[in-house]
């Protein structure tokens, strides 16, 4: 991959504006962004900077107040809520700080779940879930309920989850937040693994150790880049 | 102590006030149901349970003769006599005889409900006279004083109250009658009388076909201690006694006791007393629905409250305390729906009042007066406590005993909706839903038997048909031909009248609520096909013209007409039952048969016509019975005349001129009941439209209760998977998903309540049988469009919660801690 390559996400003039209470929160203002594929960037900065309403930009979650996001060379801000439901499922995966399994479900079935939103036949579903516990090394729990498993083993869940579907892009927010060093340190250790087989990968974090991992990191404060730089 | 129980009310009251929806929607489900109980049990109270003004009336009986195939018959003098002599259970007994007489020299002549009775009918039912003096035995002896006692209402109107009305003279029938005796006010049996006159019969010496008319009301008191399973089972015996005795008139008779009460009901197959007990059964249900509703109400409320209640343990409060004070706010609520509810039932009960179930006329006063008196207000407050304690239970043991610590921040928040607690809301909602089946099933198969009995074919068409009763008295009508030329020349007027198609005169209007007559017959060359059976048809003499009136549907030959008259060849027209039980499998037509009383000879009449079967019977509405019409000028009878008219348009336009032209014959002629036949027929399902109404409505409020409970779980449900529900929407689920997960979730709820309902109601609607027509109780097309229509509410209750679900923002995904 070289450096000149059309970026996979260009996010020009972004701004996010939240108006509670009649007071405007400027939570982004400005933000120019390109994201190339194979790229693993990570975004830091104090609390309240910015972090999380630009990842859930970039995750179609939310909408940005005024600036273009494009995805692909595609323009994302007109689209409907189907189709923004259908990039979020096929393009992009999601790795939460509280892991968001869902408790009813057993591990293969949270894995399995964005690909039966994608209409996905069974027998291709299964192989494509098995292939993401192996690569997360959870196979052997995929009947267990979430319940039973540590908070580590299940962030690996649920990045099996986020891979699952092949995505163009995992976004994932503070993914080591709820979980104590040594878990975290695994769960970075997979992140890395999976960049190094080409993943691309958005991450928010404000731990300076694990935000070495990355090979870009982008510095927000008060909803503007304040920092752009790629690692050594 | 107390003061603890005033904090605990104190703070009840804040609770409720601070989830002021909650409890307004718990305080409307409470209203509903116990002001539905309350209702229908004013209409229990009212017709079961309330004093009446007779004396001992727990141990009244009343006897009815049965005979296989009709609904129950009054009393004949032979079973009167027989009880009389052989009975050992019976502390006393009467008997009476309806009877109605023409009140002359007062004003309009006028028409009055009376009865003939034997001295001992007033002892019997412990009723004395409020002025002058009771009928003596010396009295009540053939060839005695024309003596009679009045009822209070007619001596207010007549008398003006004036208490010297004792020694005076009433002009009954021609005849002129001294007054010895004013009833109490309200007392009026038999059948709404206001005139008693001695029955003066010498029983013994009348002829057995007397004897053995079953148009008499026999009453008894039991002696003290024995049950009336044990005065019925020695009364079946002196009737199989009879049936030996006297085989000729007895054959195929029995008779059963049943409570007086139930017989002033007018309701001698039991069917209110069925009726009440299933609508009791179906309040009951109504309420156990509300309470598990509440109860889900609470249990949700209490998981948002878990926190709170935790809180209270680790400051030390025990768990008999924090129950105690759930408790105190469940009973709160209920007091409040209660008296909420007490508030519904006082607009509900004219409502019941108005629809009055009852086909009986005596005791209007008692039995028409539904209202909530202290017996209605206890049973309020006892359904308000118990409703109180039973919703209240589940969510106090469990919102005291849950999560005995502080429940930490489990590493690792799950979303799910399986959530400790949950069960119960689901067991609850099932259940709410499985009761509600139940009850739409029992009213859904009220209502089409009501339906049915409703579309009864009738034999005839009952739009724009007028009646009037008239009865002509024997003083003056001595002779049958002046009876003829009076029915004639009635007539002859009122044909001609404007508006008035056709005119006819009978001896009973169908399904009129008076005595009916009917005629043992015999077929011209064939013995009775069952030797046991003593065969009767509906018996009516009819004018020519009356049954084009009537509209009723000839099937072959001819209706009776002009040419039918006193000295022409006697001819008859029946019905195809009459034709089916005479001749079957025969063409009726020409043949002949006559009508038998012993002692007296009648002649053939040739059938000239069948029509199709007419309900002439009241009290046998549910089977075709056999009748038959005789020509009026060819039997000499003393019975009343009946007037029908039919008219262009509405009948009660044609009211004054019809009597004009009846004065214009004879201006003494009273005339009563003239009435239309639609408003005659509305009297005849009073039972059936009651519970067919009542069942419905609690059917439906039952239905309403379980929809606002499950849209209550789900709209828990929902708010308790936002989470989850963002998750899966920032997983790339689509709106279909999500309504998906809601409405099957729901689905599955309401699918297990259904199946759980159906078993239920086909295991409880069995119990119905004796109220439906024609309508199986386990009948399939019932069962099927109620659980649609149960699914279809349910899927409507869910889809809001499930809209709801649908605008989840699914950042939530990631802002959730
Ligand atoms: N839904 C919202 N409504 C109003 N203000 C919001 C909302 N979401 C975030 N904010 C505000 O936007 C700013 C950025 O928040 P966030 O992106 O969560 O920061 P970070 O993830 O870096 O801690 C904060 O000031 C926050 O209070
Ligand atoms: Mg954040």
């Amino acid at each position: 991959m070289n450096n000149g390559s059309d970026p996979l996400i260009r996010l020009s003039s972004v701004t996010k504006v939240f108006l509670t209470d009649e007071v405007e929160t400027h939570a982004l203002s400005g933000i120019h962004l390109d994201i190339r594929p194979g790229e693993y960037m990570s975004i830091a900065g104090p609390s309240g900077c910015g972090k999380t309403t630009l990842l859930s930009i970039l995750g179609l979650l939310d909408t940005p107040s005024d600036g273009s996001y494009s995805l692909k060379g595609h323009e994302v801000a007109n689209l409907s809520f189907a189709d923004r439901a259908r990039i979020r499922n096929r393009e992009i995966g999601f790795i939460f700080q509280s892991f968001n399994l869902i408790g009813d479900l057993t591990v293969f079935e949270n894995v399995e779940l964005p690909l039966t939103y994608r209409g996905m036949a069974a027998s291709e579903r299964k192989s494509f879930v098995t292939e993401a516990l192996d690569r997360v090394g959870m196979a052997h729990r995929a009947k267990h309920l979430p319940s039973q498993l540590s908070g580590g083993q299940q962030q690996r869940v649920a990045v099996a989850r986020a891979l699952a579907g092949r995505p163009a892009i995992l976004l994932a927010d503070e993914p080591t937040g709820n979980l104590d060093s040594r878990n975290g340190e695994a769960v970075m250790q997979l992140l890395k693994e999976l960049h190094e087989n080409g993943a691309t990968i958005c991450m928010v974090t404000h731990d300076e150790r694990f935000a070495q991992h990355a090979d870009r990191t982008v510095h927000l404060f008060d909803g503007r880049v304040v920092e752009d730089r790629m690692a050594a | 102590m107390f003061g603890g129980f005033l904090q605990d009310l104190r703070y009840g009251a804040r609770m409720l006030l601070k989830s002021p929806t909650y409890t307004a929607i718990a305080i409307a489900a409470l209203a509903l149901s116990i002001g539905a109980n309350t209702a229908v049990f004013s209409a229990v109270n009212t017709l079961l349970l309330r004093p009446l003004p007779l004396k001992d009336l727990d141990r009244l009986v009343f006897s009815v003769a049965l005979r296989e195939g009709f609904d129950p018959f009054g009393s004949s003098l032979l079973e009167f006599e027989a009880y009389r002599q052989r009975n050992h259970s019976f502390e006393s007994i009467g008997v009476a005889m309806q009877r109605s007489f023409n009140l002359i020299g007062r004003g309009e002549p006028e028409r009055i409900r009376g009865a003939l009775i034997m001295a001992d009918y007033l002892t019997t039912l412990g009723v004395n006279p409020i002025l002058g003096r009771s009928l003596t035995l010396e009295e009540d002896q053939p060839g005695g004083p024309a003596v009679a006692m009045m009822g209070y209402g007619l001596w207010q109107k007549h008398f003006g109250g004036d208490t010297r009305v004792i020694g005076e003279k009433l002009n009954l029938e021609g005849r002129s009658y001294t007054v010895i005796g004013v009833m109490p006010p309200g007392f009026d049996l038999p059948e709404a009388a206001e005139i008693w006159l001695p029955l003066q019969t010498k029983i013994d010496s009348l002829p057995l076909t007397d004897r053995a008319v079953p148009g008499y009301e026999v009453v008894a008191k039991l002696r003290p201690g024995v049950s009336l399973r044990q005065a019925d089972a020695e009364s079946k015996s002196i009737a199989r006694q009879l049936e030996q005795e006297f085989p000729q008139v007895r054959r195929g008779w029995g008779v059963k006791l049943i409570w007086l009460r139930q017989e002033l009901l007018g309701d001698l197959a039991g069917r209110v007393n069925k009726a009440l007990v299933a609508l009791i059964g179906g309040v009951g249900f109504l309420l156990l629905i509300c309470c598990a509703n509440v109860a889900n109400l609470q249990l949700a409320r209490g998981f948002a409250r878990t926190r709170e209640l935790a809180l209270r343990r680790a400051l030390g409060a025990s768990r008999s305390r924090l129950i105690r004070q759930l408790l105190t706010e469940s009973m709160l609520l209920a007091l409040l729906g209660g008296a909420a509810g007490l508030v519904l039932a006082h607009w509900i009960v004219p409502l019941l009042a108005a629809i009055n179930p009852i086909q009986g006329i005596s005791l209007a006063g008692f039995f028409h007066n539904f209202r909530i008196d202290s017996r209605v207000l206890a049973f309020a407050l006892l359904v308000t406590l118990a409703t109180g304690v039973i919703f209240g239970l589940l969510p106090a043991l469990k919102g005291a005993g849950e999560r005995e610590v502080m429940p930490s921040l489990k590493q690792g928040d799950q979303h799910s909706a399986s959530a400790p607690g949950h069960g119960w809301l689901n067991v609850l909602i099932v259940s709410e839903i499985a009761i509600a089946m139940t009850l739409l099933v029992a009213g859904g198969l009220i209502a089409r038997s009501f339906n049915r009995l409703q579309h009864v074919d009738l034999g005839f068409k009952s739009d724009n048909l007028l009646t009037v009763k008239m009865i002509l008295p024997a003083s003056k009508y001595s002779e049958y031909r002046q009876r003829i030329a009076f029915v004639d020349q009635v007539l002859e007027r009122v044909k001609i009248l404007p508006g008035v198609l056709s005119a006819g005169t009978t001896t009973n209007i169908p399904l009129e609520r008076e005595i009916a007559y009917d005629s043992v017959f015999s077929v011209e060359g064939r013995p009775p096909v069952n030797p046991n059976d003593v065969p009767i048809t509906s018996h009516r003499l009819v004018s020519p013209d009356y049954l084009k009136t009537l509209g009723v549907t000839l099937i072959k030959g001819r209706l009776i007409d002009e040419t039918d008259r006193a000295g022409k060849p006697p001819v008859v027209v029946i019905s195809e039952e009459l034709a089916r039980e005479a001749w079957p499998g025969e063409d009726p037509l020409g043949k002949r048969i006559k009508r038998v009383r012993p002692n007296q000879d009648f002649l053939w009449m040739t059938v000239v016509g069948v029509v199709k079967d007419v309900k002439e019977d009241l009290f046998n509405y549910r089977i075709n019975r056999p009748v038959w019409y005789v020509p009026y000028a060819q039997l000499e009878n003393n019975f009343p005349v009946n007037l029908v008219v039919r008219t262009s348009s509405d009948p009660a336009r044609v009211i004054a001129a019809v009597r004009e032209a009846i004065h214009a014959v004879d201006p003494d002629q009273p005339v009563s009941n003239v009435m239309t036949m639609n408003e005659n027929l509305a009297g005849v399902l009073v039972t059936e439209r009651f519970s067919a109404i009542l069942m419905n409505a609690l059917g439906a409020s039952g239905l309403l209760l379980a929809a606002l409970g499950l849209y209550g779980v789900m709209a828990y449900s929902v708010s308790q998977r936002t989470a989850e529900i963002g998750v899966r929407v920032a997983l790339g689920a689509q709106r279909i998903h999500v309504l998906q997960l809601i409405l099957s979730q729901g689905a599955k709820l309401t699918l297990l309540g259904v199946v759980i309902g159906v078993a239920a109601a086909w295991a409880l609607t069995r119990l119905l049988g004796g109220l439906l027509f024609e309508v199986n109780a386990t009948d399939p097309a019932t069962f099927l469009s109620i659980s649609l229509l149960l699914v279809s509410i349910a899927l409507i209750a869910c889809f809001l919660p499930a809209r709801r679900a649908l605008s989840v923002d699914p950042v939530i995904a990631l802002r959730a801690e």
